[in-house]
């Protein structure tokens, strides 16, 4: 029998139920008098228990137990929490973790729970006596008094708990614990029916041997999360099957499935290509000018786009799924450093696209970790500059035109702007002689390698590493990163973030003989160049744009091109957040939806790219990054 | 490449010098495909093309290996030898004149590197010879990484 199918879903769902015993033992922490969360730890530690219990993994079942046991005893006696207790929870929660995930790929024996086990009972012990519940009785005991039929075997119909988890898991555990008390067959559905989605726990089979009704039933209901069993008589023919359970318990489908992200990917990755054929079609199409061929070239086009729109949707994940983890860890590292801080969340139900969030975490975490650690003040020192000793730090996720705005904002002491000055100058990031750091400077230099101002390194931050990491990842991610920060008030980090990432809308700019994509999730406008006048300021060209400087780039100097431009040109301007852009091309060549992808790009190579596409005539183009102009 | 065993070698002209990569490296063989040039990228990259959907860099052979430009009126304009890089996890195309040969040869009959001239000897693996012609065997590895950015 092998389980192993089951350990990638077993995986994703312990994780699950442990995130929400992380967020249930914060909201506990907050009202500690408040019993509420308890009956949710109660059951979702339970959930966990007998998954892995199903799995065969011992020390998850056993923390696990010994968890819930303690949490029952809690349940049941109404105390309000302890710092103590909680600081138990926490730690048995973070060893179930840790069993989880060592236990998934087979490296259960090196995880020691002893010391945690010891602890859970030691507390259990103390709030009262024991309700451990009776071992589960084995597969094996007394034969029944009847005359054990012969021949075909007796027809055995199981019916699962609706809320069981892992189903086929249970199903082939059923199966196996019969199969110590009598020979097995004529398993309907059959065992490999167990996996698919639509099995909903109903199942039987046939069973030889001499075992009575009992020992049978008993057998089976040892498996656990067995609703309902019928042991029939010898029967020649096969039953109904599984269907005949009788009215078994009310249906509760989920509409929801889960899918393997890799298939997601693979149907992102057709979907791309059938974008690309489509544009080739479309060409095809034009030059062809035969009404048939136009009218099938508009109908592949409208129903592509629609199966891209439903593609593209499938992908999209609510931010929570990064983001729940983040109160604990803000928690944790408030407690290790002496500081109070409030953590909100908000706009938890912005959804990206799943490859986008997944690379969001380390990103995030760097900057909350800085927020903690360098943003809020100890309560003290809060206290002096007449503050509130707890401090506070939000992250944001809000919907913006066609990208997502994520960020992270503390009422901390903000950056010392001077000090940073001093070692930029030092480092010879900014002119020896400059005065002031704006806040594109400032992180720009912030987001220098290694750059660090921190007096002491701490155990948490302070070694440099944090906002380039931040920076480099969210502009691979074709995204910005803007901040802000006034000294006392605090610092934002604000991290703008394209919804997707592999199927874009792109102007097609021409320069010179080469064709170059510019997405447009931050294409505020085009205005025509040697129309509009142009001013010099700051050193740079730019034009005014109702009443704003919009500084120009001249992709034609920029890339290399040579020649000279046309006299009368498009500016295509772009606006991220609150910087702004106006790009001078040759010509557009239109406008179209592209695929984006990744190519090696080689030393040297100009930071302005985010990817490469390919145009319908099958000619890659490089995919201009609108943060990399700006 | 042990010393024993058999390789494969792939064989291919670039200039003056016939140089060869293990076959087992080698993904493909194509004809030359026109670049989309990468800016900023050193003369060595030719730039960016389509390989059924998937984008490669291609390194242009004859400036990897210093040797004259070929006559843009050459027999067939070339072709495109796709390697894998840094133990197959990145793919790179590689211009060269012609594809010559694919031979199998012992590994005693190559010699471990040695100078030869016209040719930086860290980018050479092996010299072996072949109908009285010696080709040198070429560390892709070392040719083609240093190209490519971290």
């Amino acid at each position: 029998m092998d389980l192993s199918q089951y350990a990638e879903l077993f995986l994703a769902e312990s994780r699950e139920h442990l995130s929400a015993c992380n967020q249930l033992l914060l909201e506990w922490e907050r009202s500690p008098a408040n019993l509420a969360p308890v009956g949710g730890l109660f059951r979702a530690v339970h959930t966990v228990k007998g998954m892995a219990a199903t799995m065969g993994y011992a020390r998850v079942t056993d923390v696990a137990h010994r968890a819930e046991n303690l949490l029952d005893l809690l349940r049941r006696g109404g105390r309000p929490a302890t710092d103590e207790l909680l600081q138990l929870l926490f730690r048995a929660r973070d060893a179930l973790e840790q069993a989880v995930e060592l236990s998934v790929v087979g490296r259960e024996d090196e995880i020691d729970v002893a010391e945690v086990v010891a602890d859970l009972d030691g507390a259990a012990a103390q709030l009262g006596p024991h309700p451990l519940a009776p071992s589960p009785p084995s597969g094996e005991g007394e034969r029944g008094g009847e005359v054990p039929p012969v021949g075909a075997g007796r027809l055995v119909q199981v019916t699962l708990r609706a809320e069981a988890p892992l189903k086929g898991g249970r199903a082939l555990l059923v199966i196996k614990k019969a199969q110590a008390i009598g020979p097995v067959h004529a398993v309907t559905p059959s065992e490999s029916a167990f996996e698919a989605d639509e099995f909903d726990g109903r199942f039987s089979f046939r069973i030889g041997g001499t075992a009575g009704t009992a020992e049978i039933e008993r057998g089976v209901r040892a498996a656990g999360d067995v609703e309902h069993v019928t042991v029939g008589g010898e029967e020649r023919r096969p039953g109904t099957g599984a269907g005949a359970a009788p009215s078994a318990a009310p249906e509760t489908k989920s509409r929801h499935i889960r899918v393997d992200l890799g298939r997601l990917d693979r149907l992102m990755d057709l979907i791309g290509e059938l974008v690309t054929v489509r544009g080739r079609l479309n060409e095809l199409a034009a030059s062809a000018r035969d009404p048939a061929i136009d009218d099938v070239a508009i109908q592949v086009s409208r129903l592509s786009r629609e199966l891209q729109d439903e593609i593209i949707q499938a992908r999209m994940t609510p931010v929570w799924q990064v983001f729940d983890r983040f109160p604990r860890l803000v928690r944790d590292l408030a407690r290790e450093l002496g500081k109070q801080v409030a953590f909100r969340v908000e706009g938890k139900e912005i959804e990206l696209d799943r490859a986008i969030l997944d690379e969001l975490g380390d990103p995030l975490l760097h900057l909350l970790r800085n927020a903690v650690d360098h943003g809020i003040e100890s309560p003290a020192e809060r206290r002096r500059r007449g503050k509130q000793p707890e401090g506070e730090i939000v992250l944001a996720a809000v919907r913006e035109r066609a990208s997502v705005a994520i960020s992270v904002r503390d009422d901390g002491r903000g950056i010392d702007r001077q000090k940073v000055l001093e070692r930029a100058r030092r480092d010879g990031v900014v002119d020896p002689h400059a005065e002031a750091l704006t806040d594109d400077q400032l992180l720009r230099v912030l987001a220098r390698p290694g750059f660090s101002t921190a007096e002491a390194v701490t155990s948490v931050s302070g070694r440099g590493v944090g906002i380039d990491v931040a920076v480099t990842r969210i502009r691979v991610l074709g995204g910005s990163i803007e901040i802000r920060s006034v000294e006392g008030k605090g610092t934002t980090f604000v991290m703008r973030l394209p919804v997707t990432l592999a199927i874009v809308r792109a102007l097609i700019a021409g320069v010179g003989a080469e064709r170059y994509a510019l997405p447009l999730t931050y294409v505020a406008e085009t205005v025509e160049f040697g129309v509009q006048a142009t001013t010099i300021v700051e050193g740079r060209e730019a034009i005014v744009l109702r009443d704003r400087v919009v500084p120009l780039v001249h992709l034609r100097r920029l890339l290399g091109v040579s020649g000279d431009a046309p006299t009368r040109c498009p500016i295509i301007v772009l606006e991220m957040g609150e910087r702004t852009s106006g790009v001078v091309v040759d010509g557009m060549l239109g406008q179209q939806e592209i695929v984006v992808k990744g190519f090696d790009a080689p030393q040297g190579t100009l930071p302005v790219f985010s990817g490469a596409t390919i145009m319908g005539d099958g000619v890659p183009a490089l995919i201009l990054d609108a943060g990399g102009l700006l | 490449m042990s010393d024993a065993g058999v390789v494969r070698l792939l064989l291919f002209r670039v200039g003056r010098l016939v140089c060869a990569a293990e076959a087992e490296r080698v993904r493909e063989i194509l004809p030359r495909l026109d670049p989309t040039r990468i800016p900023g990228a050193p003369p060595v990259v030719a730039g960016v093309v389509n390989v059924r959907g998937t984008l490669v860099t291609v390194v242009e052979g004859w400036r990897a290996l210093r040797q004259p430009e070929p006559s843009a009126d050459g027999e067939g304009g070339g072709t495109t030898v796709l390697l894998e890089v840094g133990g197959g996890k990145k793919v790179l195309g590689f211009t060269v004149d012609e594809v010559v040969d694919l031979v199998s040869v012992g590994g005693e009959t190559l010699e471990r590197r040695q100078a030869l001239p016209g040719i930086d000897p860290t980018l050479v693996r092996a010299v072996g010879r072949r109908a009285d012609q010696l080709f040198v065997v070429l560390d892709t590895d070392a040719l083609l990484t240093p190209i490519l950015s971290s």
